[in-house]
Formats: structure tokens, sequence, C-alpha cells
């Protein structure tokens, strides 16, 4: 009998590590001999590098190597490749993807760009050096908004890219749509920012390469979320076999996207240790990191919405101009464009969408994916305009959304976005979000927030969104004589707990104990290959990869069973981790047992014959679905916002392992209150200096900031694209939050004036809005641009 | 961060002598500000003065009229302090209220007003009560110990032994923290004393803390949070940065001289 | 008058065992934990005192281990997560936050474990809104906080016995 389900909330295996002290992240490894890396950083966010002086650091104690553009020229060695899922601009022509190079070469063009790696005997004497080398720019003008950089006369970061323009990209019906707006009784249309934040996960980036010259081989220990797709990368820039590299990653302290990047640092760390023929160590400060670390978001759209006189929806149109930073990083120029773009609508019968969106280039830090990439995005700017449109036109925003809601009848459906909604039930999980809102009594609510002297507020955002990330997974597992079970598999937990959920669709499926599945994951050498984490699929295609292979080995196991029974392969049936022919039946324990006996094994069959490899693609992306509501009393003095409450209805399919799903949505939702409220990366405008590089100015949030959530589940429609019918859920919280709250704010200012305020909702915001009662411009962002 | 001679006196005496022998020395209280300096590389004395095991430095003492605060205690001792409380339980309420948990456990009262950071909360207690400042060298009203932002009136290797805060009939302290840094964007201090109303902002000031006459004027003809009702600071001298403008912070003194008002009356 | 020149040494005990060490007047506390003691479950995740991942306990206080210099803790008994549960077992607080989830990366935990023991030892019996205050402090960016207050709550009844 299988100790174990899916979905049973089992405590997780790796916790016992992390609580004690005993995880063992990138900057708990040392290597023998090892010397430390420092990353000189260009202070300037547009300059040509005149020269570099490395003679300046040469003698300078425990100083090795500076590496710089000379070498990287010299060894040929290749600029990082985009891998953005859309390539082309809508008039067919290739996107302008200008060389990446892990080191400035010709100029510098964000501040904190790579400039020079010195590697000396300490860290310390690494950072002095750093400090010193000698580099001579001369400063460009710089620009850092998206929407100005593709205006005439802007700052030009490339001689070969008119208008910093990266990707010029469209998707849907734009004759159909212009036809429904002319048709429509009402448009409206709002300028909507999603600003620009970034992932601060608390383990900032670091990295350990080391070089092993008799075999010509690499090993680089690494904190990334995507150690298969990195290393073929890294290999291609440093002109090596991607077999000669192993990569790991060990425990990561979270990602979030912003550890998914081919970043500089690994390949000239690599290089490095090549070099000194020793191993090298770099780990960035959390200033560096703020520098450094991809951003996301950063979105400034024009959304405009048809409808007829009874709010039914006609049309849906969405302009965006998204910043990518100065290069076309890993996937960058896909998230203001493609990423943003299929979840338009949302959950909502659109019977026409159109899309445009621009990649620009600008002089700001690497965009890459954060957190959902692109839907949450979509979700913001179609919740915003749908309510918007609700209070300008006088309809009730909860009834317009209810009437708008694709029917469950609909589905399956291909919305104009060519998005393929196979399985869900919108209009359920938006009333069983309703029935528990019901619960805590608006009213009682209500009357708790004037009685502190503030005004209540509430809003329920649905969402709709998709899963992304690498289509291909492959699952180990190998059958240990001592009794433990190897399960290697190619995604990356970097704190989703795959060690725990993975084992457990193994166990669950094999019948055998969670205690004897020894886990691996993130090692090039473990695995052929994998997806890493990334698009919340984890368990959509993670799992369906250990499903499948643990279905597979049921198979190769029947022949030792049917022996065990005297019995016919054909004649057993598996079921709860034991086979049965007729009445007489044996654990998988006892087959498993038995494969590594050749006196038990049927002839033809060797030890170790149920070691098994499977490697399972995804067909088409999953859709997750669901609803948030959230409500908050605002301060009018402070313009302050706290939470009265906050609810959840997810549909994410099958559900693995319900508590740590919470945790993804907990988790997911304080990052998108974060980014409502608190976050935000600014730049100034004429310098190109990062205001918020610190702490000190990029507000997480605390403890005290987030509210309890309650969270339900609907597994009433689990999706038919895979076995295990799981949707995916490491990203939906933050995909629904901002549009809840930023919403629910809103409602408590409609009777000020208020019509909209761009997020961060910061205190200053709010009571800028309510003294300036509400004055708006609706095309504040875009003006003439769209 | 760059290196330096550390030395640890044991009494306030070595303290000085050891400051004023080196090149080019800073004192270290709590560290809680001035480490994570070091580390940015923003300051790079040759020396550092660590003050925690001077003896005669720390502790509380309250009379009949005042209550005295050696240098080192830390604001989690004031926090905490039930004397404290009982004579002036505003100041528990600031202390209680700087930084962190952690931040509290190390950092000091003193440490605070001599950095005098134009967002830390201390210096508006010494305004607002018109605390003494006692030093290795003389006693400083506080009127006259602040000097700009991260500036004072000390000397060069002056020492700050205690401060002598009078207790006042009443007081209150409230704080609208930075969003990012939880300093304050804008503190209020607000005392009745036999002598008036005092009334002292930190977070705001272009100069550090300040006396903002308007609020003062209204309070001190009734201390209540309705006489502040229609009072409004003027911005010009006010900081502006990204999570502020000037206007914002004047408009906000007012709401926390409000809040705090109502505090010292215990109302809130 | 204490140290002269920049190598002062110095004895303290870590988890109950008495340690000396040569360091350098800028050592801080974290890096001589980390570095000369090996003990790498305390963590660095900023550089200007707000994420708590460094958090240890110095005479029974919790303190930011990167915001303090190693010489300083000349003397002291200090704590680290290794410390709470030395045959590898869980204390009662790291039971609860294995029971509530309170955890995802592990990377924030070791300093909001020991914010939790030493906010209960102040607090024996705190309320909801007691925990998420006392917990500011220490930056989580993978759970939300809830199953962490969830899980102080609990680790603090259980601690009360």
């Amino acid at each position: 009998m299988s100790n174990v389900k899916i979905g049973e909330s089992l405590r997780r295996v790796e916790d016992l590590r992390f609580l004690t002290g005993h995880g063992r992240y990138i900057d708990d490894i040392n290597l023998d001999g090892q010397a430390r890396a420092v990353v000189v950083r260009s202070p300037y966010a547009h300059a040509t590098i005149n020269s570099i002086d490395t003679s300046s650091v040469a003698d300078m104690d425990g100083v090795l190597l500076v590496v710089t553009r000379d070498d990287w020229q010299r060894e040929g060695f290749k600029p990082m490749p985009t891998k953005s899922g859309v390539k082309n601009n809508k008039d067919g022509t290739p996107l302008s993807q200008p060389d990446r190079h892990a080191l400035a070469i010709d100029r510098v063009r964000y501040v904190g760009e790579p400039v020079a790696l010195v590697v000396a005997e300490t860290l310390q004497q690494a950072q002095d050096a750093a400090e010193a080398l000698d580099v001579d720019y001369d400063e460009l003008d710089a620009v850092t908004d998206p929407v100005k950089a593709l205006a005439p006369g802007a700052p030009q970061l490339w001689d070969d890219i008119p208008n910093n323009l990266c990707l010029d990209f469209e998707l849907g019906d734009k004759d159909g749509t212009e036809k429904a707006f002319a048709e429509a009784d009402h448009v409206v249309s709002l300028d909507v920012l999603n600003n620009r934040v970034t992932a601060v996960p608390i383990e900032p980036r670091g990295c350990i390469a080391s070089y092993d010259a008799s075999e010509d081989k690499y090993t680089l220990y690494n904190a990334s979320q995507n150690v298969h797709a990195n290393r073929d990368t890294f290999a291609e820039v440093l002109n090596i076999d991607p077999a000669k590299l192993d990569h790991i990653a060990p425990d990561v302290g979270g990602g979030f996207g912003a550890k998914n990047s081919g970043y500089p640092e690994p390949p000239l760390c690599l290089y490095a240790a090549k070099r000194l023929g020793r191993p090298v160590k770099w780990i960035n400060s959390r200033s560096e990191s703020f520098l450094s670390d991809t951003h996301g978001r950063g979105q400034s759209s024009r959304v405009e919405l048809a409808l007829k006189a009874d709010g039914t929806f006609m049309g849906l149109r969405t302009t965006t101009i998204g910043g990518i930073g100065a290069y076309a990083w890993t996937v960058g120029p896909f998230t203001p464009t493609g990423g943003s773009a299929r979840t338009q609508g949302g959950p909502y019968n659109f019977p026409a969408m159109y899309y445009s969106g621009k990649a620009v280039l600008t002089n700001t830090a690497p965009m890459d994916p954060y957190r959902g990439a692109g839907r949450p995005e979509a979700t913001f700017q179609t919740e915003r305009i749908v309510e918007y449109a609700a209070r300008k036109l006088g309809f009730d925003p909860i009834e317009l959304r209810r009437k708008n809601l694709m029917p469950k009848e609909m589905l399956p459906h291909k919305t104009p976005m060519g998005l393929d909604v196979d399985s869900g039930d919108f209009p359920k999980l938006f009333e069983m979000t309703m029935d528990m809102v019901a619960k805590a009594d608006q009213a009682a609510l209500k009357a708790k927030a004037e009685a502190a002297g503030k005004k209540y507020g509430f809003a329920i955002a649905p969402y709709l969104e998709c899963t992304g990330g690498g289509p291909k997974e492959h699952a180990g597992v190998t059958f240990n004589k001592d009794g433990s079970v190897e399960l290697a598999v190619g995604t990356s937990s970097t704190g989703m707990g795959h060690e725990t959920s993975l084992a457990q669709i193994l166990a669950a499926a094999l019948g055998i104990e969670m205690g004897r599945v020894k886990f691996q994951q993130s090692d090039t050498t473990a695995t052929p290959l994998g997806g890493g984490h990334g698009g919340s699929r984890g368990m959509e295609v993670g799992g369906n990869a250990v499903k499948q292979a643990a279905d597979e080995i049921i198979e190769l196991a029947k022949p030792i069973a049917a022996r065990l029974l005297q019995s016919e392969t054909e004649e057993v049936d598996f079921e709860d981790g034991t086979f049965k022919a007729g009445a007489s039946s044996v654990s998988m324990n006892d087959v498993i047992e038995a494969s590594q006996d050749a006196d038990k094994l049927p002839e033809g069959m060797e030890p170790g014959c149920l070691n098994h490899s499977s490697v399972f693609e995804r067909g088409i992306i999953s859709i997750p679905n669901g609803v948030h509501a959230a409500a908050v009393a605002v301060d009018t003095d402070t313009g302050t916002v706290e939470f009265l409450g906050y609810w959840v209805m997810d549909d994410f399919g099958t559900i693995i392992n319900p508590m740590l799903a919470d945790g993804q949505v907990m988790g997911g939702v304080a990052q998108g209150i974060g980014q409502a409220f608190l976050e935000d990366i600014v730049y100034d405008p004429d310098t190109g200096q990062l205001v918020t590089g610190s702490l000190m100015d990029y507000g997480l949030p605390h403890a005290d900031e987030i509210p309890n959530m309650e969270i339900g589940y609907y597994e009433g429609e689990p999706t038919k694209k895979n076995p295990l019918g799981v949707k995916g859920a490491g990203e939906a919280g933050c995909v629904g939050a901002c549009p809840a709250v930023v919403n629910a704010v809103l409602d408590a200012l409609k009777d000020d004036g208020v019509t909209h305020i761009d997020m961060p909702l910061t205190p200053q915001k709010v009571w800028k809005a309510i003294r300036d009662k509400g004055a708006h411009d609706p095309k504040a962002l875009l003006g003439d641009a769209a | 961060m760059e290196e330096f001679t550390y030395t640890r006196p044991a009494t306030a005496d070595d303290a000085t002598g050891a400051h004023s022998a080196a090149e080019d020395a800073m004192y270290m209280a709590g560290g809680q500000t001035l480490i994570p300096v070091l580390k940015q590389g923003l300051a790079m004395p040759t020396d550092v003065v660590d003050l925690n095991r001077v003896g005669d430095l720390a502790g509380i003492q309250v009379t009949g009229d005042a209550v005295t605060i050696g240098a080192m205690t830390r604001h989690a001792v004031v926090a905490a302090s039930a004397e404290v409380k009982g004579a002036i339980p505003a100041l528990t309420v600031l202390a209680g209220g700087i930084g962190d948990a952690q931040v509290r456990n190390r950092g000091t009262m003193g440490g605070s007003l001599a950095n005098n950071d134009p967002s830390a909360d201390y210096p508006s207690a010494v305004l607002g009560l018109g605390a003494t400042v006692t030093t290795n060298q003389r006693e400083i009203p506080a009127d006259e110990f602040f000097d700009g932002m991260f500036a004072t009136n000390l000397e060069d290797g002056e020492l700050i032994k205690s401060v002598t805060y009078p207790i006042p009939e009443k007081a209150g302290y409230a704080k609208f923290p930075n969003p990012a840094s939880r300093y304050a964007l804008v503190g209020v201090f607000v005392a009745k004393t036999a002598g008036g109303v005092r009334v002292a902002v930190t977070g705001a000031g272009q100069d550090g803390v300040f006396r903002p006459a308007e609020v003062e004027a209204a309070l001190s003809a009734d201390f209540s949070a309705a006489a502040l009702d229609g009072v409004t600071v003027p911005a010009d001298d006010l900081m502006t940065d990204m999570h502020a403008a000037a206007d914002y912070r004047a408009h906000l003194i007012v709401v926390m001289a409000k809040r705090a008002v109502n505090q010292a009356n215990g109302q809130g | 008058m204490g140290f002269e020149g920049a190598m002062p040494e110095i004895s303290l005990s870590i988890n109950g065992a008495p340690v000396t060490g040569t360091v350098e007047g800028r050592t801080l506390l974290v890096e001589f934990i980390r570095e000369t003691m090996k003990l790498t479950g305390t963590h660095t995740g900023c550089d200007t005192s707000q994420c708590g991942a460094c958090t240890v306990h110095l005479d029974g206080k919790a303190v930011k281990s990167c915001t303090m210099l190693a010489v300083q803790a000349d003397g002291a008994e200090v704590t680290t997560i290794e410390g709470l549960a030395p045959e590898g077992e869980m204390n009662p607080m790291q039971q609860a936050f294995n029971d509530h989830h309170g955890l995802q990366c592990g990377f924030c935990t070791p300093g909001m474990v020991m914010r939790a023991m030493a906010l209960v030892a102040d607090n024996p019996d705190p309320t909801e809104a007691e925990v998420r205050h006392g917990l500011e402090g220490n930056i989580c960016r993978c759970t939300g906080y809830q199953n962490i207050v969830a899980a102080v709550l609990d680790g603090a009844k259980a601690l009360r016995g």
C-alpha cells in the first residue's frame, strides 16, 4: 500500500536541512585553492570606453588576473544569444538583436554593466583592485524611459538599430477589432503603467567555476534556476562543447525568474578558472544585485475597451511600449510582445482583440522574466480597463465582470489571442469567490474601516494565465540495492519544494514509501536534459515527467510481478502499490527487490532492469485560472492602505500537495502586493543612475504589510493536456494580486473622484490623488505615441 | 570595508584619549548606522574607537523632574523601561519604534544623536523635550545641539555621556515611516511642559530636526488635535525625495502632530 | 585599553563551545561565523542591515551579525541556527516552521527562526499582530509571511508547553 497520495499536504523533506542551518547554497561552497572574483561595473548609463589600464592594478596585493574586453575579443568569444519566443517583427523582418558580450566591448550601455573581472587571492583584495582599476570613459547621453527612447531625437544605443526599437509585434485581428470599436456604443481608454520591479531573491546570485586541464572539463556551481539552458549558452559563448561543462545548482535561495537568464558572470569565471588553473568564486552583493539582476514588468500601455450599451464586451485593444534594457536578453524581447499578448482579455468573452507591443532598448539593466512575465501585465491591463469602464459608464464592477465571463459551455475555446482554453468554469469560480467573501461580512468590514476614520474598498479580479518555460522534461529513476530510489529531474526548485512534491508523485504512483526517494535536480550530469524552472512548469512538465516514468516502470515491472505471481504479464494489474493476478498479489516493494535479484527475474531481464528514464513533452500550454478579491481600508489622511481581507479561488487542475500550492499562492500574492504598493525600480531620467539601488529605497513587503489569505481550489476541471491534469501554480498569485488590490483602493476612493493611480500606490501617490480630486490624464503615459 | 585600527577603551577618558591620538578616528556606539556606512566606504576612518565597553555610559536614572539616559543605552532597554514609561511614556514609544528589534538590541541613543541623521527618531525627543546633552566637556541645551543634516555642535572628539530629559506634563511621538527603509519620513514629538508646548519634527527638514512654529503656536493655545485643524506648515525648507515631496511631508507633519497629541492626551 | 594593532584575538562561546580566533578590526561577526567557524547556516542577504538573514543571538538577544564587528562579540555567548538543535533534530519552533510550511527557499529561514526564538523569549504568548510587527527586521520573499506567522504562533505555543 502506498503511504502517500496525490493531493496530500505532505510536510517537506528539504525543510530539515534548511531549518537547522545545513542548506548548501552557493556561498556555502568553497573549493580548494579558490580565488575570488569581483566584477568592475560601469558607473555610467551610456559611455564610450576609451581605455582600460590593467597595469593600474597588476601589482596590487593578491591580484591574479584582470579579464577585459581585450581577452574576450582575442579569444573570439561569442555574444550571448536571445531565445525570445517571438523572433520576427510584424513585417516579417527579424528582431534587432545587438551583440551582448559578457564584457562591454566599445561602449557601456547601463549602470552596472560588466567592464572587467578582477580575480585575486581574497575577496578584499579583489574588491580593492576592482575599485582601483583605471577605466577611461567618455560619457554619452542616456535614455531610460522606453516611451522617450522611441521618440525622435532620443539618444541611440546602437548605431544599427533605429529608434532603439528591438521588436515591433502584433497579434490578433486588427481590422475586426477596429470594426468592433466603430460599432460599439461605448469606448473607454486608459494609459496603464506596469511599474518596473526586480525579483530580489534573498540569496544574491553567485557562482564557482573550476577547470580540469587533464580532462579539459569545466565544472560550474551556480545559483541558477535553469542549468541546462544556461550551460548551452555559456558553452556557446566560450566555444566549448556543452558536454565538457558540468553545470550544477546547489540549494538556490529564491529565483522568481531572476536566476533564469544567461548572465555574464559565469562565463567570465569559467574563463578565469581556465586561465588561472584554479577555481574562481564570485558572489554578488545586494547593491550590485539591484544594478545587475534582471528587472521585470516596466510596461506603459494604452488599453481600450469597446462595449455595447448593456455592458457586453465587444473588443479589447492594447498598445504597449516595454523597455527591455540595453540588450535583448535571454527572452527579454518576448515579455512586452508575445508574452503580454497571449492572456489579454482574461476569462472574458471578447469577440475581437488586437495587441501591439514594442520592445524598446534603453540605458537600463537587463529585463527578463519576473514571475509571470507578461501574464501579470496582461491581467492588470484587462482588469484595470474593466474597472475603469465600470466606473466611467456607471456599471457595477462586479456585475460587469459577471456578465462578460466566458460561460462554461463556451469551452474549449480558442481566444482571439490564440490561447487554447480547454477547461475551466469561470462563472463557478467567480461565485465561489463571492461566497467566500460573503462569509467575511462586508458590512462589518466596512463599518470597521469607517469607525477608524478610513475608507473601505473592495474589488474582485478574475484572471486567466498560461504556463510556459521549457516544454520537455526528463525524469530518471534508479533503484538501489539498499532500497533507496533515486529520482533525478531536470526541473529546478528554488524553494518550491520539488524534493517533496516530485518525490510524492513518484511514491504515490509506485506505491512506495516517500522516505526511500532520494531527489536530485539541477545537475546537467544527472539529467541529460531539463527545463529548469520558469512558467509554472514544475508540476506541469516536471511532475508529468515523473508520472510518465513511474507509469512506464510499472509496465516494466509487470513481467517480474507475473513471475512472482506465477501468472502471465497480461493478467497482471497494478493498483495502490500492489500487482494482482487473480486472487494473488505482490507489492511493488517486493517486485523492486526482485528486480535486483537475477534468480527472481524472468529470462532476458537483468538486475537493475527497472531503472528507467523518461522524457515528457508538453503539447499545448495549460491555462491556470481563478479569482482574487481584496478588501482594504484607506487612511485618507496619510494615503496608507490596510488590508481587511484577501480571498483567492484557483483552478490549477489537480493539486499535488495543497500545502505547497498554498505557499505558491501566498508568495505570489505578496509579490503582487509588493509591486502594487511598494516596489519600484527608478532611474534618474537625466543621468541614468539607479535611484533605488538598495533596500533603503526599494521597498519589499514585510510581515505586517501582507494580509492573511483565504485560499480555495477548484479541482472539478482538470486539464486533459497532461496525464496528471495539472495546470501550474507558481505564478498565479502575482497575476491576480495587482488588479485586485489596486482596484480595491480605487473603489475606496471613488467618491473622491479618483479614477486611476499608477502603481506603486505609495502613500504619497494615494494622498496626492485624493488631494487633486482625481485629476488624471488618461493619456498620461503614451500621449500620441500609441 | 577599509582597514582601520580598532580600540576598545574601558573608560570615557581612555576613549577621548584614543580619539585624539588617532589621525582620523570615529567613535562606534551601537554601530547600526556606522557599520553599513563603513561597508559602503562612505566613511574611511583610520581608527574606530568602540564605546561598547566604556563602563559608565549606559543606564537610566529617573528623578522627580527628569529622566537621564546614558549615551550607550540601547533602544531596546529604553523601550522596555518601566521607569521611563512611568515618567515619559512617549520616549518608550519612540525608542520602541526605531529600526527593528535586532537594531534596537544594538543601537544606542548617543550614537543616534551624534550622527543626527535627518530621519532618525531621537533628535526629535531631545529637541521636543528641551533636553540637555551632557558630554565629557560640557552641558549642551537641545536648542544648541543640532547643526543641520548629519551635523551637531559637538567638537571633534567630544563624547556624549548622557542626555537629561525634563519630565513634561505630557508628551507624544508619532512617526510615519519611509515605506522602504522604515526610517522616519516624518516624525513628530510633542510635549506639554510647565514652560510651554514644544514640538519637534524629524525626517522632514532639509536642515534636520526643527521646531514647527505654526504647530507649536496652535498647540500652545489648545493642546488638542482639533487645534491643528486648518494649520499648515510651509513646505519651503522640507526635503523632497522619491518617497515624499516637500508638500506631502508638510501635510504629514500636521497629521502626525495630531496623532502625537492624541497619544499625549491618552486618546490613541 | 583593549586592542592595539590591527589583529585582535577574541574568545567567545559559539553554540556553547568556547572559541578563540584572530580577526581584523573590520571583520564582521557574520564573516567570522561563516568563514572562520564554517557555520554557514547564518546567511548574508543584503548590505544595508535590512533583510535579517544574518540574525543570531548575542547573549540571548537577536542581533544582525552583518552589522556587528566580530571583535565586539569578544567574551559573549553567540548562538546560531546550528545551535538551536545540536543533535540534528528540530526544536519546537523549527518543527512549527516545518508543520506550517513556513519556509520555501530556506535562505531567510535561519534568521527568521532565530528572530522568532528571541521574540517568544521576550513575549511567550504573542498575538498575531505582535508576531507580524516583531518580524519587521526580517524579509522573506517566498512565503508571503502567512505561514511564518502561523508557525511562530504555533512554535510559541509549543515552547510554552
